[in-house]
């Protein structure tokens, strides 16, 4: 398969400033350098659903700005599909897509359908392919309701939506998505994955996402990149890491009493179903929650196993 | 070349569309805020006339040049306030990471960001502009011409101060404020007749802080028209802009994104 991102001991310094303490110190300010990226190398091949993981400050969102050409590295070398993207920014944006959760793309105060019509403009895309490629988004993503509103009146998972709509209005070969799911509810966030799933499949998009919330690599993406403090410390398949890293779960039980009980499940010897049959014999369970150690904590067993 | 001309005009004048949209959610405020600034720039030049009217002339000048001035100083000004106004928000872009998104687009970021605001009260100044032109008994087909030239060649200018002093941002942090002061100087420098200014003053006046282009030189062309005066002042408009929009690719070399780590 077609290699289409190449990154090659990428590193990206960012120089802050440190104010001293006391009046003599009072104009003079301290600098410091913090690696942000620290010579991460990976290839990703076409069509492949990348999950990009780590903790805040990993560094995850440092490596898309300078994959999208948002951000130059302080040194090494990246190419997608096949250009330098700092020093291809016009043409190589008529082939990567980015979606930013904390950022939006579409215009404050304009319907939705009006920021889609200015991107058309702004990509250059003919008046007939615009329309057509708008109308199988629209009905991909579900927003018909929403085009005539104005952005500043959607929900934050209405505009997640349409934030990727727009990302794919030029139909981009590359999608880069910054944990597109922060802030969302568990609904929402579903949603959201389906959608990103569906439309990956459906148009061999590449992806590349960010997100400090496992289940958004789980749910959507084939292979998962892990950085830590900059540095590549996994990169393996989805079933790798969850057979390695992902069989303990978290349960939390809350009984009829109101008592909340909680309790850790190791899935390689007791499927959480039969966890689940024995709590239930024990309690009267009234509500039920399993989740995935926090990422935290599945960094810290791959350095103790390493 | 010429299709991507023309293709970056037709976008200019779509954004222009969407920026009208906006700005007539509220149709009844839109005219109401034209009215009130033209409003607002007439008494401040009812100030000058009452000074004028009292003093006769300040070196040289009379109301009539005076008031060309306020034409073009005004023309310039709305030609920056409604089609390229958003280049002001651009430290705040640098500083809190969102020019991202003007960056990822296949056209210029600084076209886009320069077109994403438009204040629509300042067609009032374009309304003061010529209502001054008309005042100042200078009136005439060659006149009316060279004010409108003088007037774009002052927006190139007035533009590139405002895109230069946005641009420390991408070095040091909260210039917003900054920007906004040295802006503001640049124009309080540019609306007094500019025969106040004298010998190093005056090179000061055409060089760091060109306020005489918004003055002096327009004025002079309209006035008594030579051709090295618009000679100069073409070269130094292509002068400003150049050096300004050098200086904002440079500095996007260090656009950290809104990742700029700070301790407190």
């Amino acid at each position: 398969m077609e290699e289409i991102i190449k990154v090659e001991q990428l590193t990206k310094k960012f120089k802050i400033q440190k104010k001293t303490s006391g009046f003599k110190n009072f104009f003079k300010s301290e600098y410091k350098n913090i690696i942000a990226v620290d010579k991460l190398s990976f290839v990703i091949k076409k069509g492949e659903r990348v999950a990009f993981i780590g903790p805040n400050g990993a560094g995850k969102s440092t490596t898309i700005k300078m994959l999208s050409s948002i951000l130059y590295p302080t040194s090494g070398t990246a190419e997608v599909m096949g250009m330098t993207p700092w020093d291809n920014r016009k043409k190589l944006s008529y082939n990567i897509g980015t979606v930013f959760g904390q950022r939006s793309q579409l215009w404050y105060n304009l319907p939705v359908q009006d920021s889609f019509a200015l991107l058309g403009k702004i990509y250059d895309i003919d008046e007939i392919k615009f329309k057509r490629r708008l109308s199988k988004l629209v009905k991909l993503f579900e927003i018909r309701d929403l085009l005539t509103h104005p952005t500043c009146s959607l929900s934050l998972g209405q505009r997640m939506r349409c934030e990727i709509v727009a990302s794919l209005i030029h139909n981009p070969q590359v999608l880069f998505l910054d944990e597109p799911t922060i802030g969302l509810d568990v609904t929402a966030k579903e949603i959201i994955r389906n959608l990103i799933k569906k439309q990956a499949l459906e148009e061999e998009t590449t992806l590349l996402l960010t997100s400090h919330d496992t289940d958004d690599m789980e749910k959507v993406c084939d292979r998962v990149i892990i950085i830590n403090k900059g540095k590549l410390i996994f990169d393996n398949t989805i079933n790798k890491l969850k057979d390695s890293y992902l069989s303990k779960k978290y349960m939390e039980v809350t009984s009829e009493s109101g008592e909340k009980i909680k309790t850790e499940v190791d899935t390689k010897e007791t499927p959480v179903k039969k966890a689940l049959e024995e709590l239930m014999k024990k309690y009267h369970v009234v509500d039920m929650t399993v989740e995935n150690p926090p990422m935290e904590e599945i960094i810290k067993e791959i350095y103790r196993r390493e | 070349m010429v299709a991507k001309f023309i293709n970056l005009c037709k976008l200019f004048f779509y954004i222009q569309k969407s920026n009208l949209k906006t700005a007539f959610l509220n149709t009844g405020d839109a005219l109401v805020n034209v009215l009130m600034m033209t409003i607002n720039n007439l008494s401040f030049i009812f100030m000058w006339w009452v000074i004028f009217h009292n003093k006769g002339n300040i070196n040289g000048w009379t109301f009539s040049e005076m008031a060309l001035l306020f034409a073009v100083s005004n023309n310039a000004f709305a030609t920056y306030a409604l089609f390229a106004r958003g280049i002001q928000n651009l430290p705040e872009y640098i500083s809190n990471g969102n020019l991202d998104n003007y960056l990822l687009t296949p056209r210029s970021s600084l076209f886009i960001v320069s077109t994403s605001e438009s204040t629509f009260a300042n067609w009032g100044d374009y309304l003061t502009g010529f209502i001054m032109y008309f005042l100042s008994g200078y009136v005439g087909w060659k006149t009316f011409f060279l004010m409108l030239l003088t007037s774009f060649l002052a927006f190139v200018i007035l533009y590139s101060v405002r895109l230069i002093v946005s641009c420390f941002a991408f070095f040091t942090s909260d210039t917003q404020r900054l920007g906004d002061n040295i802006f503001m100087a640049f124009l309080t420098f540019g609306m007094q007749p500019a025969t106040i200014f004298t010998g190093w003053y005056k090179i000061l006046f055409l060089t760091i802080i060109p306020a005489g282009f918004l003055s002096l030189v327009p004025v002079r062309i309209i006035t008594e028209f030579e051709w090295k005066d618009l000679l100069l002042m073409i070269l130094a408009s292509i002068f400003f802009a150049t050096v300004a929009i050098r200086f904002y690719h440079w500095g996007l070399k260090y656009y950290s994104s809104g990742n700029r780590f700070g301790v407190r």
